[in-house]
């Protein structure tokens, strides 16, 4: 028993190994075209800053550590000095970070709470009908009015983003929690509503409220670059104060650190999922 | 008063499991019409039939997970209420806990506050050996083949000590070969405890090789139709000629028009 599954996940291995190197192979294929087309039209555009080249937007990315700036920390209030593209990306994590964790704290605490119980189901789901489909950029006009456009405004916004991708999450599994679990677990002593939930509706929805995180990880880049369109500081910021003095190269060296920082993320993440859910 | 200490006494003591005109209707189908039997303690009983006769209901009402329309369910003379850790169940689709490992989910049954168990884990290493798991103590259920899946569910609804193991088709799923060896170990762990086995399935060979007596079931609505004690030798042997007719007669009792073999 236990060899078999040996040899076949060897095989299996040396198979996927083959296969990726294929993959990475046409990957990276797949690049090196895209920078040729990027470098021959950044080439024959006229004015040059309508498309800024590959290798100017590289010393652009290289420029954004070469100097430095100060950010000030909010909360704490206290300077900070650090490499200008880091200074930035800080300035966006500062409100990224605590609207992406609020959010998901709420919009999973709500949706284990809608999926698990009936009576508060029937109460706000069609308020959640509503709500949801409202873009969490919409909600703009109320961060500025209410925290103005800064870190608590566009945090905010991250909020409302992060809030209902981890909603629908939680939601979604706990509803799908099978009822032979939850029968096998009363005919083993489970008998408190609380109890069930803890040790079976959570775990068995972990898989679902994990991928909601994960999704609004990502989600969240993309509408907190638009809340710092509007002002707010940031990478966002950056890119367009970048464009009001032509300096495209520096918009694209942004984009990249975006790219980045959302990558990182995201792999970062995703180990911990494998980690988490090795049972699957 | 008087007259329920006296209905009290009139019964058999050893009686295990009452069903007293038990009904129980969904949407369109009488499920369960009137069904009226018991279990002594320490008995083997199988219950077979036709889908759709009611037999998975019942065995859910005796474990509490059902609430019959009509009648009652005594178990130890208690009427049921809802589940309790006196009555194990073992589940046709395994119905483990996946995101636990095999001793996990032997254990699960382990941690309730109404159970205390002086050592639990020595009382897990136990019934991994009693269902021969060694060496999957670890393992995901997702690791594991239907049968194996199917022994952890058995360990699982042995681990709180429960004097009734209520079985819903749990060999159904499993091919033929690993059924008959869980067949032999069951009746191992069966003569082992001497707990009350309330055991369904529609496999009237199968019913015949474990049963002390077999309730066959009609369907729609769900009556009980008739009972049979098999007073064979264990371990049976299915060719023998003594086999051959209880699972002729059993089958006769049945009617040809419902195809119970598979």
């Amino acid at each position: 028993m236990s060899t078999q599954t040996d040899t076949s996940s060897n095989a299996l291995r040396a198979e996927t190994f083959e296969g990726n190197l294929q993959r990475y192979l046409r990957g990276l294929g797949g690049l090196v075209v895209f920078l040729l087309v990027w470098w021959v039209g950044a080439m024959t555009t006229q004015p040059s800053y309508l498309v800024p080249g590959p290798l100017e937007s590289v010393y652009a990315f290289i420029e954004l550590f070469a100097t430095s700036t100060t950010i000030v920390a909010p909360v704490l209030g206290s300077s900070l000095v650090l490499p200008t593209g880091l200074a930035h990306l800080a300035q966006t994590l500062f409100h990224y970070v605590p609207g992406l964790l609020l959010g998901a704290g709420c919009g999973i605490g709500l949706g284990l709470a809608m999926g698990w119980n009936g009576v508060l189901d029937d109460w706000l789901r069609p308020l959640v009908r509503v709500l949801r489909p409202i873009p969490p950029l919409a909600w703009i006009v109320f961060a500025i009015v209410w925290f103005g456009i800064h870190h608590t405004g566009a945090a905010f916004i991250v909020f409302v983003g992060a809030f209902w991708i981890n909603f629908y999450g939680a939601y979604g599994g706990v509803e799908g929690v099978s009822t032979d679990l939850t029968d096998a677990a009363s005919t083993l002593g489970v008998e408190r509503d609380l109890s069930m939930l803890k040790l079976v509706a959570l775990p068995s929805a972990a898989p679902q409220v994990l991928t909601g995180f994960r999704t609004s990880i990502g989600r969240c880049w993309m509408i907190v670059v638009g809340a710092e369109l509007f002002g707010a500081p940031g990478v966002g910021y950056e890119i367009i104060n970048a464009s009001n003095n032509l300096a495209m190269a520096t918009s694209v060296a942004y984009m990249f650190l975006i790219s980045l920082a959302f990558l990182c993320m995201d792999v970062g993440f995703r180990l911990l999922e494998r980690r988490v859910l090795a049972w699957r | 008063m008087a007259l329920s200490s006296d209905s009290s006494v009139g019964r058999d003591a050893r009686e295990k499991i009452t069903i007293q005109n038990v009904s129980r209707s969904y949407e369109s189908t009488q499920a369960l019409d009137d069904v009226s039997f018991s279990v002594p303690e320490g008995e083997f009983c199988c219950v077979v039939g036709p889908s759709g006769c009611g037999k998975t209901t019942l065995l859910r009402a005796i474990a509490g997970l059902d609430d019959p329309d009509g009648g009652s369910i005594l178990v130890g003379g208690d009427p049921v209420t809802g589940p309790g850790l006196d009555r194990g169940m073992v589940f046709q689709e395994y119905a483990l806990f996946p995101w636990r490992t095999v001793r996990g989910n032997i254990r699960f049954g382990l941690d309730r506050p109404a159970c205390d168990c002086p050592d639990c884990e020595g009382r897990v290493r136990e019934l991994i050996d009693l269902v021969g798991l060694d060496g999957f103590e670890d393992a995901y259920p997702k690791e594991l083949s239907g049968g194996m899946k199917q022994r952890v569910g058995i360990a699982r609804a042995l681990a709180p000590d429960p004097e009734i193991i209520l079985m819903d088709e749990p060999f159904g799923s499993v091919d033929a070969r690993t059924r008959d060896r869980l067949h032999a170990e069951l009746l191992d762990i069966w003569t082992q405890t001497g707990q009350t086995v309330v055991f369904v399935t529609h496999d009237i060979d199968e019913a015949v090789t474990l049963a002390d007596r077999v309730v066959v079931m009609d369907a729609d609505p769900g009556t009980v139709q008739s009972t049979f004690s098999i007073d064979l030798e264990r371990p049976r042997e299915r060719t023998s000629r003594d086999f051959v007719d209880h699972v002729a007669r059993i089958r006769d009792a049945l009617g040809s028009p419902v195809d119970t073999s598979h």
